[in-house]
């Protein structure tokens, strides 16, 4: 602090540091700042007026009042199965993501030789179009063309056990798991991204103390190495929650949100009802309901986080 | 702390002044287009008939050759193509029209389903159009032209008709011994066919299917048992997708898949759709329109077209369907798009270089029973099979009102992959999707 302060001072006056003069602040946030309010924050104000109107998009948009909500809430099957299915996504996708992600980590932290490489393959899948991975993986998963099925077709002829393997994109019980091993693959290398710069925060003294009360490799991971990333597992788990609530390209592309439904997600369901569908106030409901869903789980996590989240005072910072 | 104290400080008045700022970069913007109309007002010459449609890059070209043999034969209208891939197109139209400004929304587009845009409004009733110049409407297949009409008036003409023949891989029967398809043909003997096509490993793998067909072409089963979605595809009271025939149908639909004969339609999607199972010789056999000879001939397959199979006690049952020619009701030259419109689809116009292409079946039956089409020199040898099927050509496979696609991606698909995959019994699942279409149609206020 004392070292810019003097300095400050050389400077002349007209450079100074002026904490009342903000203008040039605005200024240079103005591009970014117009940008929100064109493309976000007008559209998100107008999807609320639209959720009360019925609109095909060319006609003139007809107003029903609450009719798209209590619609939806009441009679809409189809919006129930997509509650659950995102529900499936967000208790299957949110842990698992976390747990690989800690557990990459954590072994690429042990002063492996070549880590940077190892950093680079795990990351890899995260920059991928989306779009270009759930190809690859649609064929992947094909039960009588695809790698993965012909190498369990050839273990069962090479055996002789009746091993079949399943009917991935077809089956609506496989398809759910199939878009989930998807975005695990897709995401994962994120996490550990995130994990690992958190693990080298970790002050090494505190093994050490750890190890010298005789802790083994699992209570030191337990005792000290889980409460120190916890703000970081916190971060993840608001932004892969998130993340998981708009699941949409995955689905889109691999499954179309088929079989029978199985992988029709809410951000999906708002995609059909606006643009299939041509319901554009039905679809903005559907966006809004979603909106209040995200809303309430991240108010639940922040409170339910000052009973696990464990922030370290002082320190460096 | 520091953050707070920083967040008192940014006053309303400067989110007030960003926000003025934003505004009126946003108002600058409309500015411009409308001083380049009126440059163009002034200007006295040939007239731009903007022509809008999606395609391939392939299709694309077809399409330019289209508009250049157009202005060729006069000088009074230029032709201005706005292509886009079919994923974007749709959206990008409808955009343009919700701006309302005729200066950017084309004069003649290529559309589908034409239902959902003529009950808004933005199409021209084409009508007066055919009335005053004797355009002769009796050349389209029975029912072709049903599919662009709403309320009882024409709002577009379909460029060609999208009905289904059956194709078959020539060296897959030789290799089997199976003789050719043909008119007899009934769903038994498709059945005892495909056993035989059919290769099925000693590990369980299938390695050869018998048959291939997209899932959403299963309403021509139902329809050659006489069945239809709903009891009037115009104006619906209630789901038809419970009467015996239908039953019969998707449970021939659901045998053929259980017993390998038929390739999974999601299977036949993540493998690279029809054309490319049947290419690679992964099926013997796929059901589909036209759209599909260009691409066989240019890779030299050894098939054949035939009609469709059809239960004993059923009749053909084509889909009388296409997308459609139509002229946007805001367009400046409602006179020169007619011209261009009317010329499209003469057989001495862009018919006939559509149907050269070998990309479609054209719609007008003079065109498809001319050389053009019949004698292009080109396989497949039976094009005959088109001409039968278009000559059965009925309307039921899509609904013709707006609320149809979300009936269709909502319940009836949805429950045909439950019933397909056995997840329930066909009986069962076909009630299921009636009762699910019946509450909807109810809520939503039909019979209209």
């Amino acid at each position: 602090m004392t070292a810019s302060t003097s300095s400050q001072s050389s400077l002349p006056r007209w450079r100074r540091y002026q904490p009342d003069q903000q203008w040039e602040a605005y200024l240079f946030l103005l591009p970014s700042f117009a940008g929100f309010l064109i493309f976000v924050a007008v559209p998100v104000v107008a999807s609320l007026a639209l959720s009360l109107f019925e609109w095909s998009l060319l006609s003139p948009p007809e107003f029903v009042g609450f009719k798209n909500y209590t619609q939806l809430l009441s009679s809409d099957m189809v919006f129930r199965k997509v509650l659950v299915n995102t529900f499936y996504f967000i208790v299957t996708i949110v842990p698992l993501q976390l747990a690989f992600g800690l557990l990459l980590a954590v072994a690429l932290n042990q002063g492996l030789r070549g880590l940077e490489v190892y950093r680079l393959i795990y990351f890899m899948p995260v920059v991928t179009t989306i779009v270009a991975a759930a190809l690859v993986f649609q064929w992947f998963f094909n039960r009588d063309f695809g790698i993965l099925a012909a190498a369990i077709w050839e273990f069962g002829a090479e055996t002789g056990i009746p091993i079949r393997p399943p009917d991935w994109l077809n089956d609506p019980d496989w398809a759910k798991p199939a878009v989930v091993i998807l975005t695990l693959w897709k995401n994962t290398g994120f996490t550990m991204v995130i994990y690992l710069a958190a693990l080298q925060g970790v002050p090494t003294e505190l093994y050490d103390a750890a190890k010298v009360d005789g802790a083994s490799a699992w209570q030191r991971f337990r005792s000290v190495t889980f409460p120190m990333v916890s703000p970081t597992t916190f971060f993840l788990m608001v932004i892969q929650m998130i993340g998981a609530f708009q699941l949409f390209s995955e689905a889109f592309v691999m499954t179309q949100g088929g079989p029978a439904n199985a992988t029709l997600t809410i951000v999906y369901y708002i995609y059909q009802m606006a643009f299939e569908f041509q319901r554009m106030g039905r679809g903005a409901a559907v966006a809004w309901v979603l909106f209040i869903f995200i809303f309430i789980f991240t108010l639940v996590q922040t409170r339910l986080q000052r009973r696990w989240v464990h922030y370290e005072a002082g320190g460096e910072s | 702390m520091q953050n707070r104290q920083w967040q008192n400080r940014f006053s309303f008045k400067a989110l007030i002044v960003l926000a003025l700022a934003a505004l009126l970069i946003s108002a600058c913007a409309p500015i411009a287009p409308a001083a380049d109309s009126g440059m163009e007002m002034a200007d006295e010459g040939p007239v731009t008939i903007t022509w809008a449609m999606w395609g391939s890059p392939a299709e694309v070209a077809t399409h330019q050759s289209v508009a250049d043999a157009f202005m060729e034969e006069q000088d009074d209208i230029v032709i201005e193509i706005l292509a886009e891939p079919w994923g974007d197109y749709f959206t990008k139209i409808k955009t343009l029209w919700a701006s309302g400004d005729s200066s950017v929304v084309p004069d003649v587009l290529f559309l589908s389903p034409i239902v959902n845009y003529a009950s808004e409004g933005v199409l021209e009733n084409l009508d007066p159009w055919i009335e005053a110049s004797g355009y002769n409407t009796d050349d389209y297949w029975p029912s072709l032209l049903q599919y662009a009409m709403y309320d009882g008036s024409v709002y577009g003409f379909p460029r060609d008709i999208g009905l289904e023949v059956l194709y078959y891989n020539k060296d897959i029967f030789d290799e089997v011994g199976v003789p050719y398809p043909d008119d007899t043909w009934t769903w038994d003997d498709l059945a005892a066919a495909a056993e035989q096509l059919t290769v099925v490993e000693d590990s369980g793998r299938v390695s050869r299917y018998a048959l291939g067909m997209e899932g959403g072409k299963w309403m021509i089963w139902v329809m050659q048992k006489g069945g239809m979605a709903l009891d009037d595809m115009r104006n619906p009271s209630s789901c038809a997708l419970n009467e015996p025939g239908v039953v019969q149908a998707v449970q021939f639909f659901k045998d053929m898949i259980d017993n390998n004969y038929f390739m999974p339609p999601a299977n036949m999607s993540q493998a690279g759709g029809d054309a490319a199972v049947f290419q690679s010789g992964q099926v013997a056999m796929i059901i589909q329109n036209a759209s599909r000879v260009s691409a066989f001939n240019a890779a030299g397959m050894n098939y054949d077209v035939s009609v469709i199979p059809i239960p004993a006690d059923g009749h053909r049952a084509s889909a009388a369907g296409g997308a459609a020619w139509v002229m946007s009701a805001l367009s400046d030259n409602k006179e020169e798009a007619w011209t261009f419109l009317s010329w499209l689809q003469s057989t001495n116009g862009g018919q006939r270089i559509y149907t050269a292409s070998g990309e479609i079946l054209p719609a007008l039956q003079s065109t498809a029973k001319s050389d053009a089409f019949l004698n292009s020199g080109q396989p497949p040898a039976n094009r005959q099979a088109f001409i039968t099927e278009g000559e059965n050509a009925r309307m039921g496979r899509i609904g013709y009102f707006v609320e149809w696609s979300q009936i269709g991606g909502s319940f009836i698909n949805p429950g045909r992959d439950q019933i397909l995959i056995g997840e329930v019994g066909v009986e069962e699942g076909l009630n299921s999707i009636c009762e699910q279409v019946d509450a909807f149609l109810e809520e939503n206020g039909f019979p209209k």
